[in-house]
C-alpha cells in the first residue's frame, strides 16, 4: 500500500513540475507576445504588403551592389511583412539562378527576429525562447541577446545567399556540360 | 459646411480603417497563440517537467552540458545537424531545434552552461532551418522544376559550410555579453 502511494505521488510529481513550467511560460511570455503581435500585425495591415514588391524588383539586378539588397534587405522585409511561409513567394521577382540562394537566405531569417518581432514565426517561437528563457532564469537581461541574434542573423543570411548562389552556379554548369558534349 | 462634412467623413473613414485593422490584428494574434503557441508550450512543459522531475536533467548537466559549453562542442553539434542527409529529416516544424533549444535552456538556467554561449548555441541548434521545405519554398517563389533540381542539393551543401561558420560568427559577436 505504502509503495503504491509512493508510486502515485512520484507519477503526479512529474506533472506538477510540468504544470509549474507551463504556467510560468504562459504568464511570462503570452501576454507580451499577444500585444506585440497585435501591434505589428495592425501596422502591416495599414502599410500594406504590396509595398515591398518594388524591393523585389530592385533585388533582381546583377552586380555586387545588389547582393546586400537580395540577401539581406529583401529576405528580412519578406519575412517581416509576409511571415513564414509566404515570405518565400518574393522569390518570384528574381531570375531562376538566384532563387535557391534567396530561399536559403529568407528561410534562415525566420528565427533571428523572434526576440524582437515574434509575429514572424510564432509557431516556432521556442527555437529562440527555449534558450532565452534559460538566460532569463539565470538572471540576465535577454534584450542584449535578442538584438545580437538579429544582427548576426543578417550577416549569416548574406553569407548563405552568396555561398548558395556560388554552389548552385557550379552545379548548373556541371549539368549543362554532359549535355553539351553529347551533341 | 460641405468642407466640414468632407473633413468629418475623411476622419471617420481613417479611424474606422485603423480600428478595424487593429481589431483584426488582435483576432489574428489570439488565433496564432491558441493554434500554434499554446500547444507547443504544453508539449515543451511536459518534456521539461519530466526531465526535471526524473533526474534526467542532472544526467544532462553532468555529461552533455560540458560538450555544449565550448565553441568546439557547438561547432561539432552544428556540423552533425547540417549533414545533408540528416538536415531535411530534422527540419519539420523546427521541432528538433525547439526541443534541443529548450533542453539547453534548462542548462543555461542552472548555470551548467555559461550564459556567454547563448548566442552561438542559438545558431548551433539551427543549421537545418527550412531544409525540409526547399521544394515547396522554391515552388512558392515560382521556380522552374530544373531550379528545384539544382536548388535542393545546393542549399543542403551550402548549410554544411555555413552552419558551422554561423556558430563561429555568433561566438565572435557575443564578446562582451553576460560576462
Amino acid at each position: 500500500m505504502e509503495a503504491l502511494v509512493k508510486a502515485a505521488e512520484w507519477f503526479i510529481g512529474l506533472f506538477i513540475q510540468g504544470g509549474q513550467t507551463f504556467s510560468g511560460l504562459v504568464v511570462g511570455i503570452i501576454p507580451l507576445l499577444i500585444v506585440l503581435m497585435t501591434f505589428v500585425n495592425a501596422l502591416i495591415a495599414l502599410i500594406g504588403t504590396d509595398k515591398i514588391d518594388a524591393v523585389g524588383k530592385l533585388a533582381a539586378r546583377e552586380g555586387i551592389l545588389y547582393y546586400p539588397i537580395r540577401y539581406m534587405v529583401l529576405p528580412f522585409l519578406a519575412v517581416f511583412f509576409l511571415t513564414n511561409p509566404m515570405a518565400y513567394t518574393m522569390g518570384r521577382f528574381l531570375p531562376e539562378k538566384y532563387k535557391p540562394a534567396f530561399y536559403d537566405s529568407a528561410v534562415s531569417m525566420v528565427h533571428p527576429p523572434l526576440g524582437v518581432f515574434p509575429h514572424v514565426n510564432p509557431g516556432e517561437y521556442f527555437v529562440w525562447a527555449g534558450i532565452a528563457n534559460g538566460i532569463t532564469e539565470a538572471g540576465y537581461n535577454v534584450g542584449d541577446l535578442a538584438i545580437r541574434y538579429l544582427l548576426v542573423g543578417f550577416v549569416v543570411i548574406l553569407l548563405r545567399g552568396i555561398v548558395t548562389e556560388r554552389i548552385s552556379a557550379i552545379m548548373w554548369k556541371r549539368e549543362e556540360q554532359p549535355e553539351a558534349s553529347a551533341v | 459646411m460641405k468642407r466640414i462634412n468632407k473633413l468629418l467623413e475623411t476622419i471617420g473613414r481613417g479611424v474606422g480603417r485603423v480600428v478595424g485593422a487593429m481589431y483584426q490584428a488582435g483576432r489574428e494574434s489570439i488565433d496564432q497563440v491558441i493554434t500554434n503557441v499554446l500547444p507547443f508550450m504544453a508539449f515543451i512543459s511536459l518534456i521539461i517537467g519530466i526531465i526535471l522531475a526524473t533526474g534526467v536533467g542532472d544526467w544532462i548537466a553532468n555529461y552533455l552540458s560540458p560538450l555544449a559549453a565550448s565553441l568546439l562542442g557547438l561547432v561539432v553539434m552544428s556540423i552533425i545537424i547540417a549533414i545533408p542527409v540528416l538536415s531535411p529529416l530534422l527540419g519539420p516544424g523546427a521541432v528538433i531545434a525547439q526541443i534541443i533549444g529548450t533542453l539547453l535552456g534548462t542548462q543555461f538556467a542552472t548555470g551548467a552552461i555559461p550564459a556567454q554561449y547563448a548566442l552561438p548555441a542559438l545558431f548551433a541548434i539551427n543549421p537545418q532551418v527550412g531544409c525540409d521545405f526547399i521544394p515547396v519554398g522554391l515552388a512558392l517563389g515560382e521556380a522552374e522544376p530544373e531550379t528545384v533540381e539544382v536548388g535542393v542539393p545546393a542549399v543542403l551543401f551550402s548549410r554544411f559550410v555555413t552552419g558551422p561558420v554561423s556558430v563561429v560568427l555568433a561566438y565572435l559577436a557575443s564578446f562582451g555579453m553576460y560576462q
